[in-house]
């Protein structure tokens, strides 16, 4: 790099900026992108949810109504019902996503490069699968008298090996995998797990990149067994990656729609045992044109997300950003 | 390749473009299979009117919507014929951003051509036209001859009353055949087919709810009443099992509209072809299952043009039964029904004169008075209320407070 | 535990490899099954698709399907829509993202903290209902029915910034920027020469994840896009169903035909992340 003598007028200045300047510049696209389309939603939701509004009657028709749309929402036992069914999901499939992803992210780096390459796409595979095929095929999965999962329930519940642990089968069958309101929500879950988990062995073998070699092989020199390679150096080396998956596991789970409304066909699952907090609020926006209850609703859930990140930050924030 | 067909494809539109500046341009939005029948329908209409262009934009049902929405809120970007469906034509005659066609372009003096019931679908609580009729799902009972000739029933003894009708189902039953795939069905036909004189399907004339009226306590027992007999499959429409039932002859009947027919013969059961007939509704209600409007934004630059292409498009006898031949729409205009196609027997249904039944249907419902919150009152009753006292075991009378109680919360933004 | 674990003879561990190995082999099989499946799917015809039984052997209406897909969409164009979209918004979000993340975990500046809580509170605005703002916004800037309304706004997401970020944090040493820049290297050479070279691995799961993002985002060009013409694949193969008569063996096919340039990418893009491994770049 010493060859590059600095050059004078503003391109020069513009490409290499006093070091004052430079994260400002860094950040420019950002900072303008963020101004341009993401202040403006911030701003007209909130100013939003405090108004009435249907949205089909046009931009003038807005009411000023207070704080009421708050107090409306706060009073709904259907968003209780969602919020309770949202922190289910979140965590039911967070936690499975995370177990599996690390320890097979760690696998998956310490395999040979083409059996890994041909996993580590295999895994990803549903992130990128079209939502129109998984909910064709998940559809049929899970359906009660055809589906593969029942069948293979009662095939296993016939089999001479397992039988004794399926016994319970043929009582409880056809299962419902998508009405019955307990079913519904493992049913979700499943295909939220099915989804992200190999986004999250990506994410984590990305991390796992940053692990230099030598401390492994320096390990492996002094007799440490896998087990304790992946305890002792993965695990704490990985801490920025964890932390930034477990803080989009919250934001993203918190935020679920796609999964379940496909799932039951947007209406919530029977007794609204499987709406989300976020299908719920795009049906009181977009079905009931209600906006400015959903609007209330969107910034009671960003506070809450905002609240759980807050708690994720204070506790693992210091390591997990790995401040100098 | 891809590049030298874009190439062509850019190279077409623009010029589209040029010979366009001719004339006015202007757009249909709508969802499919509205482009199969655009497609014969403009060539004609560009013969009458050749100085208008029409252009047309496909999305599916919800999107469309959506995106329909989202154009009246920020009053740019609609099409200037837009197409909505008889289940969103009510809050969107109501919203304001459609144009008055009554005031504007004198639609009333069209009343005559149209079914009263559909007619008033399409207006305002006020008695306003937003929407012009183009077809129409008169609401009809599919059956099952064979099965019904194999139980030796007689069809009109079954659909007399709804208890002959559950009478049928036990003896299916013992068959091991279900009477119908979906409970749900039921309690949705005696809801929306026997509403008092006066009332709308959920509110009376004065806006209240009438979730826990009558009406709606006796839809939802019986449905509840085939569910606890174990008589309906428990399917729901547009599944594999659904589409199994109509071609293994497992469901013995099915209440839907007109449009089914095609599809039955054209994918979901044609071996099954001679084996079914349709007949009246049971209990000799007369309803129907979808619809759809024609309307125009008021943000449309053109709405001259635009009155043009759906006056040809509903009051046309011609491109009325085009549609109907192309997409099997069922013409909404009642002239076409002096049509000798009406009276052709249709070999699906074993030689049934079948759109003549449709057509008198059709005459026969009663008009119902719209009302504002119809769609949330739709989705809360018929999504979350009979699912939770069918699928849940939740007691009629405790689910139906409920749905009012959440439903009088949503009131306030009509 | 851990003593335990060391004391398990070789044959033991070699066992408990195999069936690693099976397990690990078994859940990647359950992984690709759907997308097998819509393959399959996708040489039948409607009436095949929705029989009960399960079919897991090819059908025969592969040509008749093709042949309908084109009918009933401008296919291939949609497809060159969605990769122009895709292809632009990843290059450019490589270079926006890679930006951001590397000033946020490089340099020390008044106001950092209150950007970086910008950054990820932005995340949590729930996007369902950004949609009529997006759409004013592209209408006042006259973006309308452009793909640079479908692209640009994207191309400098939290997630991405936070995600370089952090891996910069963890993977590239303070000392090198420090002596490049002693050296004389400007602030935006050391960016350029020494750093981005080395930030290989997250910015090609970055490409990924942006790659995927544009190729299955519908939202936003459902509302903007008004012409057939500008269609992207996603909405076109949205566009065409309708709860009572989808032609679904040729949206099948189309659907397949549309993943197969994201695996292709993904395919590529992977092969950076493990080359990073294996270069060596990294140091600690």
């Amino acid at each position: 790099m010493t060859h590059e003598t600095p050059k004078q007028g503003w391109l020069a200045r513009l490409f290499n900026p006093p070091r004052g300047s430079a994260p400002y510049l860094f950040l420019m696209p950002y900072i303008v992108l963020f101004l341009v389309f993401g202040l403006f939603p911030l701003l007209f939701s909130i100013y939003l949810s405090f108004h009435i509004w249907n949205p089909i009657k046009g931009l003038d028709s807005m009411e000023y109504t207070g704080f009421e749309n708050y107090v409306l929402a706060w009073g709904d036992p259907v968003l209780w019902k969602a919020l309770y069914n949202t922190v289910w999901l979140a965590i039911t499939s967070g936690l499975a996503q995370h177990l599996v992803a690390i320890p097979t992210a760690c696998v998956l780096v310490a395999l040979g490069s083409r059996l890994r390459h041909w996993l580590t796409s295999a895994y990803f595979l549903p992130y990128v699968t079209s939502t129109v095929a998984v909910s064709l095929v998940f559809f049929s999965m899970y359906s009660p008298n055809t589906g593969i999962i029942n069948k293979l329930l009662i095939a296993l519940s016939e089999s001479d090996l397992f039988g004794w642990a399926f016994s319970w089968v043929p009582d409880v069958m056809p299962l419902r995998w998508l009405e019955d309101t307990f079913l519904v929500k493992p049913a979700v879950a499943f295909l939220v797990f099915w989804k992200y988990t190999g986004f999250n062995i990506v994410l984590y073998t990305t991390g796992l990149m940053t692990i230099p070699r030598d401390l492994y092989e320096a390990a492996r020199v002094d007799g440490a067994s896998a087990f304790r390679r992946f305890w002792h150096i993965s695990l704490p080396l990985l801490r920025p990656f964890i932390f930034f998956a477990v803080t989009l596991t919250i934001i993203g789970n918190l935020q679920l729609f796609e999964e379940p409304f496909i799932l039951t066909r947007g209406t919530g699952g029977v007794g609204h045992s499987a709406e989300t907090i976020s299908m719920y609020l795009f049906r009181i926006g977009w079905e009931y044109l209600d906006m400015g209850v959903a609007s209330a609703i969107s910034w009671m859930l960003f506070i809450l997300i905002g609240i759980l990140t807050a708690i994720h930050f204070k506790l693992f924030g210091r390591q997990g950003l790995g401040e100098h | 390749m891809i590049r030298k067909r874009f190439l062509g494809l850019t190279l077409a539109a623009f010029t589209a473009l040029g010979s366009a500046q001719a004339g006015t341009e202007i757009r249909f939005d709508g969802f499919p299979d509205f482009d199969s029948s655009l497609k014969k329908i403009l060539p004609e209409f560009k013969k009458v009117h050749p100085d208008i262009e029409v252009k047309y934009l496909m999305n599916n049902w919800g999107d469309h919507h959506n995106k329909l929405t989202t154009n009246l809120a920020t009053g740019s970007g609609a099409g200037d014929v837009v197409v909505v469906d008889v289940a969103k034509i009510g809050a969107f005659a109501q919203s304001g951003g459609l144009v008055d066609l009554s005031t504007t372009f004198n639609a009333g003096q069209y009343k005559d051509q149209f079914p009263a019931y559909a007619w008033a679908q399409g207006q305002d609580t006020s008695g306003h036209q937003f929407g012009m009729p183009v077809d129409l799902g008169p609401g009809v009972m599919y059956y099952r001859n064979d099965i019904a000739e194999q139980m030796g029933v007689n069809i009109n003894d079954v659909i007399k009353s709804w208890d002959s009708y559950i009478e049928y189902g036990k003896k299916l039953k013992e068959k091991n055949i279900y009477l119908i795939a979906s409970a749900a069905d039921v309690a949705e036909a005696i809801l929306t087919t026997t509403v008092e004189e006066g009332n709308g399907i959920f509110f009376d004339a004065d806006g209240k709810p009438l979730l826990t009226s009558p009406r709606f306590i006796r839809a939802f027992e019986t449905a509840k009443k085939i569910r606890d007999l174990g008589l309906d499959a428990r399917v729901s429409a547009w599944t594999n099992e659904w589409y199994e039932g109509f071609k293994s002859g497992s469901v013995a009947t099915q209440l839907s509209g007109a449009w089914l027919l095609g599809h039955l013969k054209n994918w979901i059961a044609p071996q099954t072809a001679g084996k079914w007939r349709v007949s009246n509704l049971p209990d000799g209600i007369y309803g129907s299952w979808g619809g759809s409007f024609l309307a125009i934004p008021k943000q449309s630059a053109h709405k001259k043009e635009a009155w043009e292409l759906i006056k040809f498009m509903t009051l046309n006898q011609d491109i009325q039964k085009l549609a109907f031949r192309t997409i099997a729409a069922f013409p909404a205009n009642v002239n076409t029904y002096d049509d000798p196609m009406f009276d052709e027997p249709i070999e699906f249904l074993g030689g049934q004169k079948a759109r003549r039944l449709f057509a008198e249907i059709a005459a026969k419902v009663k008009p119902v008075k719209p009302a504002k919150g119809d769609h949330i009152a739709r989705s809360i009753v018929m999504d979350n209320a009979l699912m939770e006292v069918l699928d849940n075991g939740r007691d009629i009378r405790e689910a139906l407070e409920e749905a009012e109680r959440l439903l009088k919360r949503r009131l306030r933004t009509l | 535990m851990r003593n335990r674990i060391e004391a398990l003879s070789p044959y033991v561990v070699r066992a408990m490899m195999i069936v690693l190995m099976g397990l690990l082999i078994i859940s990647a099989l359950m992984t690709v099954f759907p997308f097998f499946w819509s393959a399959i799917l996708s040489t039948h015809s409607r009436e095949t698709i929705f029989s009960t039984d399960i079919t897991l052997m090819p059908g025969d209406a592969l040509a008749a399907n093709y042949a309908k897909l084109l009918e009933i969409m401008p296919f291939w164009q949609a497809m060159f829509n969605s990769f122009y979209v895709a292809f632009l918004g990843t290059t450019v979000s490589l270079l926006f993202c890679s930006m951001g993340g590397y000033a946020f975990a490089v340099y020390r500046f008044k106001g950092k903290n209150l950007l970086f809580g910008v950054l990820v509170g932005s995340m949590m605005v729930p996007p369902v209902l950004s949609l009529i703002p997006y759409y004013l916004t592209v209408k006042f800037l006259g973006l309308m029915d452009t793909h640079v309304a479908v692209w640009l706004p994207f191309t400098a997401t939290p997630f991405c910034i936070f995600l370089v970020r952090q891996y910069v944090v963890a993977s590239i040493p303070r000392e090198l920027l420090e002596s490049a820049r002693m050296d004389g290297a400007g602030e935006f050479t050391t960016y350029w020469k020494i750093a981005l070279p080395l930030m290989k691995p997250v910015l090609a799961t970055v490409a990924i994840v942006q790659f995927v993002f544009f190729w299955n985002n519908f939202l936003s060009p459902l509302v903007v896009l008004n012409s057939t013409e500008n269609y992207v694949i996603t909405l076109a193969l949205r566009s065409v169903q309708n709860l009572p008569n989808t032609p679904w063996g040729a949206v099948m096919l189309g659907t397949t035909i549309s993943m197969l340039p994201i695996l292709l990418f993904y395919s590529v893009s992977s092969k950076q992340i493990i080359s990073g491994m294996t270069s060596g770049a990294v140091k600690g």
